[in-house]
């Protein structure tokens, strides 16, 4: 524990010492603002359509500067009462049951193939990465996952199909080799210590930033999911958020482009559906939770270059 | 004790051997719709529930689909031999497609000789529908036999492409909508540089021509969708003085955008849309629909496109606050495969219950009853009926049972809407029965054994179709270049194909 | 400067717990490994589907059995993606992958070695939520965004180059501005994503490190060559190795939404997945779909054992396997 104590003084004030002149600095945060600034007015522009009266876009398109204001998009989606709520819990559910169990299968998977003194090693990083190069296309998966795994109509359904990300023990795995020694299990191992208390003790918690990243990496891919609901759920009650936005999205395009097909009876489902104001709303309800999840996983990625070492 | 035991067992087996026999429980199938957007249906449900087991002793289960998620509900339900839909929506026109999927065997023949359930259990079906409907119907079976594999939809069964003419803002230029009609497509260049400039006088930007683009090619030169060319690459010229009779190039079907015909339409909409008249939103194929709607919902347009159904005139002029007017510039509206099979219902191959499945139809196509609880609701609680027996939608219809009315089945059946007037349905039934059957009626393209050429044409296809049709490129240039690269990826051997195909039909 | 994992020797001593050891680490595998039979491998045998005339399912003859009756019929299923026309698409998609994997590592590396070098971590840490927006933004509204500026009518480009010049390009007919719209699009959405991967990998640096080279006097510069972008290599190599594996494999949704299916932009649009998505809606055929799948995974596969075995010869801690 002293060491560690130390170690952090000492990082601390050599990084003082150790750091790029001023005018660097600043012409990295210029340049690294422009780019976030990229980033973020898309979603400035999306939140500025939701709050923009219908009739000023059938006159003059998208613009940042509409010609009249109106809450009617919230107004909208907030008469999906229970729809909405209901989307919203879902969402949650799936995302935090999913990524729990997604990091805990990821980090047992990709420790062992970090190990390279565990036996089966390059068989099960096969195993692994050839799924990423190799599926059996959609129909075989579909019947595998809906009649064999009975995965319809269920939570289940919308979390396990996605379990396991090859991608992300690779990456998990390229973690354990650049932050974890091998002298440390070797050490752990001689005091006599079990595999999975190893893992415990004295991987996970150098492993934090990697585990964060592969967390928020996996958190993002289930909140922002909706293709596994539109293939194994019926249900409304069970639609995730992403999923209510997409089908809104889906019904329009659909309608357009059967548009003379359906002929006139299209025109007035077209009518029908939610406005693209409202969509716009949509996202924004979509994209404000997570923001604000965010920094929590932050706090472990960035809190790595402020300690200095992590390692004990 | 294990006497007692033995015994109350014994009881239970009884018990449990002669329940089913004692009530006999309605059996329960599932249907998947289409474009039906369902929150809350426990209302609809129960009532429907128990009409139907005391009739026929089925209940029904169904599935929602939407616009979003029906194609891959239905085609992976398909693919994957699934017998999760005992009756599923189809047409000519989703991915459930009516034709290639019954030649692939995915649906119950309705008709078989052998087992004939809509003789045994669909006499009201046969009754209600008019015949050329369900002969409409028929199509080859896996066996190659010709059956009828699906109960098509009592809706807007033959086609009207209209132009739609915004006559109050013509007669405000000082046209009137014979103008427009005498001067035909080739000729209203005077009237749209009238309209147009008057109206950007006021300030703004204003396209007077607005459509849908392949269906202004229909419009302009009297042409068809051959049924089973969903990707519109053949053209059937039908006559317009008399749609029953043979067209300008007989009984042929040519390649889209072959003909000197198409040439002359391209050429004249390049000249509109290098005069402005023509919105460049409607040449994106993104954006089209959204800038071709939005005109129309503002009656921000003179001219646009419709693909009509009787009394439309009334609901459109009343919605947008202008008079409009549709006109449809052949004798009267067309019967084909592609209309007919516009809306079915089939039956799964893979249904445990074929039979009462095919009892629901029956009802689902006779029973207003039946028809009216899917549709509408529950009356009071969905719809209202108002003094002149019209249909009124409460906000619980419109918030969490919307139903695709068109895709359910006989529509006659309903009750009329708000507006549309008590004799509206026997007036509906009147005019689609004094629709006209084009001389290719009955047939449909089966495009399997050219799969490989429909994939490479239909991409080329798309890189011109919406440029060429709404004027927005060099026709000189790009049209060439078209049929040079079509001829390249197969085309001739589609319509060679097609045309064999439809000569082997015209001969039975 | 190594990685520490590299120093040693595998330790020999530990054999008694050998097989103990094994049990134990396999047990860690197995779930996953289990998952992997069952989701992945199992619907594997589906593949066979690109070489058959593909036979519906009934009750008699359920799946898998239906393969079995369904017609062989070699690789007909594969020619439609090679007509005289395919070179577009195949030009496109290598093309853009190409540029892109370049691109994006060194934008990515870069933008996360300059992070980790600003002293304000609040600037670090807000900067690093921005460039996940892109994240959350479908392709789709990300076309309105774009749409918003180049639409004909409308568009505030369009609308800007008008009143200065009188003319406006028609940003939507000319399939040459193509090719730098849709590259800054890619690296707009993807940039903060492997950043993140990158600059938490610098985070696991030890600091010390950085201290003896600067005690060394070693510039900062030359920390970056000798500390970070070592420790980084690891990574590095295995997203580029990843990358090159998905060389065939378009991203769809930037690729079918974002050109908003504009007709004359296809010469720099049309893409492999995108043209295979038009060609299976237009006919259905599952075997021609699956058929293109296998195509691209088979690119993909080969690519990635080439530059698995380079990477391999070169350094083996490094390599994917």
């Amino acid at each position: 524990m002293t060491a560690v104590s130390i170690n952090k003084h000492s990082s601390r004030f050599h990084l003082r010492l150790n750091q790029i002149s001023r005018g660097t600095e600043f012409l990295f945060a210029l340049i690294l603002g422009l780019f976030a600034l990229l980033c973020i007015i898309p979603f400035v522009f999306v939140v500025i359509i939701s709050f923009t009266g219908e009739s000023s876009i059938s006159s003059q398109g998208y613009s940042f500067f509409p010609l009249s204001w109106s809450l009617d998009a919230y107004r909208q989606v907030l008469r999906l009462g229970d729809l909405l709520w209901r989307s919203y819990f879902n969402s949650f559910l799936i995302t935090i049951v999913g990524t729990v169990l997604s990091v805990t299968l990821c980090i047992l998977y990709a420790y062992p193939l970090f190990r390279r003194d565990y036996k089966f090693r390059s068989f099960f990083s096969f195993l692994s990465f050839f799924t990423m190069i190799f599926g059996g296309g959609l129909i075989p998966t579909y019947i595998v996952c809906k009649n064999l795994l009975g995965l319809s109509n269920n939570y289940a359904a919308l979390i396990v199909p996605m379990l396991v990300s090859p991608f992300n023990i690779i990456i998990m795995r390229t973690f354990l080799q650049t932050t974890v020694p091998f002298e440390l299990i070797e050490a752990s191992t001689i005091d006599g210590a079990g595999e999975y208390t190893t893992l415990c003790r004295i991987v996970l918690p150098i492993m934090k930033p990697g585990i964060a990243t592969v967390a928020l990496l996996t958190a993002l891919g289930y909140w922002n999911e909706w293709f596994l609901c539109m293939l194994y759920v019926t249900e409304k009650k069970l639609y995730p958020l992403q999923y209510l936005l997409m089908e809104m999205q889906k019904n329009s395009e659909f309608l357009a482009r059967n548009s003379s097909m359906i002929g006139a009876s299209g025109a007035e489902a077209l009518k029908s559906l939610p406005s693209q104001t409202m969509r716009m709303a949509v996202v924004v309800f979509i994209v404000l939770p997570i923001a604000c999840a965010y920094p929590f996983f932050q706090r472990y990625v960035v809190a790595g270059l402020t300690i200095g070492s992590v390692k004990g | 004790m294990k006497k007692l035991l033995s015994l109350v067992l014994a009881a239970l087996l009884i018990v449990a051997a002669l329940t089913p026999a004692l009530a006999e429980s309605p059996v329960e199938i599932t249907v998947l719709f289409e474009g039906c957007n369902v929150t809350d249906d426990a209302a609809v449900l129960e009532q429907l529930n128990a009409y139907l087991a005391e009739k026929i002793g089925v209940t029904v289960k169904p599935v929602w689909g939407t616009w979003a998620n029906f194609n891959d509900l239905a085609s992976n339900a398909i693919n994957a031999g699934s017998d999760e839909y005992d009756v599923m929506f189809t047409c000519s026109w989703t991915s459930n497609e009516y034709a290639p999927y019954a030649k692939k065997g995915a649906f119950v023949r309705l008709d078989d000789p052998e087992d004939n359930l809509l003789d045994e259990y669909g006499k009201d079906v046969e009754a209600a529908l008019p015949a050329l409907l369900l002969e409409g119907a028929k199509t080859e079976g896996e066996d190659g036999e010709k059956g009828i594999y699906a109960i098509p939809g009592f809706k807007d069964f033959a086609t009207m492409n209209c132009w739609d003419v915004n006559v109050t803002l013509l007669e405000k230029y000082g046209y009137t909508l014979d103008d427009v009609k005498n001067a035909g497509f080739y000729g209203w260049g005077d009237i749209f540089a009238t309209v147009k400039a008057g109206e950007e006088a006021e300030g703004k930007t204003f396209y007077p021509f607005i459509f849908e683009g392949a269906v202004a090619e229909r419009i302009v030169d009297g042409v068809s969708i051959v049924p089973g060319d969903a990707n519109l690459l053949l053209s059937y010229y039908y006559n317009k003085e008399d749609v029953s009779a043979p067209g300008a190039y007989g009984t042929e079907l040519v390649g889209k955008f072959a003909t000197p015909e198409f040439e002359k339409f391209a050429k004249q909409m390049r000249e509109y849309f290098q005069a402005g008249y023509i919105d460049p939103a409607i040449a994106i194929g993104e954006t089209a629909t959204d800038a071709w709607r939005n005109a129309q919902n503002t009656a921000n347009y003179l001219i646009s496109t419709e693909v009509s159904l009787y009394g439309y005139e009334v609901t459109t002029s009343e919605a947008r606050g202008v008079q409009v007017a549709y006109l449809m510039d052949y004798d009267a509206p067309y019967i084909d495969n592609t209309s007919v099979q516009g809306a079915m219902m089939a039956i799964s191959a893979n249904s445990a219950h074929p039979v009462e499945a095919m009892k629901f139809l029956n009802l689902l196509n006779s029973d207003p009853t039946v028809i009216t609880l899917l549709c509408y609701g529950v009356e009071g609680v969905h719809y209202n009926l108002n003094d002149a027996g019209e249909a009124e939608f409460t906000d619980t219809r419109t918030n969490s049972y919307s139903v695709w009315v068109n895709g359910v089945g006989n529509v006659t059946l309903l009750p009329p809407t708000k507006g549309q007037g008590a004799d509206f349905q026997q007036k509906f039934a009147e005019f689609y029965g004094g629709s006209k059957k084009l001389p290719i009626y009955g047939f449909t393209f089966d495009t399997a054994p050219v799969q490989n050429e429909i994939a490479a044409c239909m991409n080329i296809k798309e890189a011109y179709a919406l440029t060429l049709w709404t004027g927005a490129g060099d026709v000189d240039a790009l049209l060439p270049e078209l049929l040079s690269k079509l001829e390249g990826a197969g085309m001739q051997k589609i319509v060679d194909e097609a045309n064999s195909q439809l000569a082997a039909f015209l001969a039975q | 400067m190594t990685c520490p994992a590299k120093q040693q020797p595998l330790p020999r001593k530990l054999n008694g717990g050998q097989f103990q050891k094994n049990l134990a680490l396999t047990t860690m595998v197995l779930p996953g490994a289990l998952w992997y039979l069952l989701v992945r491998y199992l619907p594997m045998g589906g593949i066979v589907m690109s070489f058959l005339d593909y036979k519906l399912p009934t009750r008699k003859i359920p799946f898998p059995v239906n393969l079995f009756h369904s017609k062989w019929v070699g690789l007909k299923n594969f020619s439609f993606l090679f007509t005289s026309e395919s070179w577009v698409m195949i030009r496109n998609t290598l093309g853009y992958n190409a540029l892109w994997i370049v691109m994006g590592l060194v934008l990515s590396v870069a933008f996360a070695i300059m992070m980790s070098e600003l002293t304000k971590k609040i600037l670090a840490k807000t900067y690093q939520t921005l460039m996940f927006f892109p994240y959350f933004l479908s392709w789709v509204v990300a076309a309105y965004f774009l749409f918003a500026f180049l639409d004909p009518t409308n568009g505030m480009i369009v609308r800007a180059q008008q009143a200065a010049t009188g003319t406006a390009i028609d940003w939507y007919n000319e399939p040459k501005y193509w090719p730098y719209i849709l590259t800054l699009c890619s690296m707009w959405k993807n940039t903060g994503y492997s950043t993140v991967l990158y600059l938490s990998a610098i985070t696991g640096i030890d600091r010390t490190q950085y201290e003896a080279a600067s005690v060394d006097g070693a510039t900062k510069w030359q920390q970056v060559l000798h500390v970070t972008l070592p420790h980084l290599k690891p990574m590095i190599v295995i997203l580029l190795i990843m990358n090159v594996g998905k060389i065939f494999n378009a991203d769809f949704g930037l690729f079918w939404s974002v050109p908003m299916n504009s007709a004359p932009l296809f010469p720099a649009t049309q893409v492999v997945d995108t043209y295979v998505y038009r060609a299976y809606t237009s006919t259905r055929n599952v075997g021609m779909s699956t058929a293109a799948g296998f195509l691209q995974n088979l690119v993909g596969f080969i690519c990635i054992m080439t530059a698995n075995a380079i990477v391999r010869r070169l350094d083996e801690e490094s390599s994917l396997f």
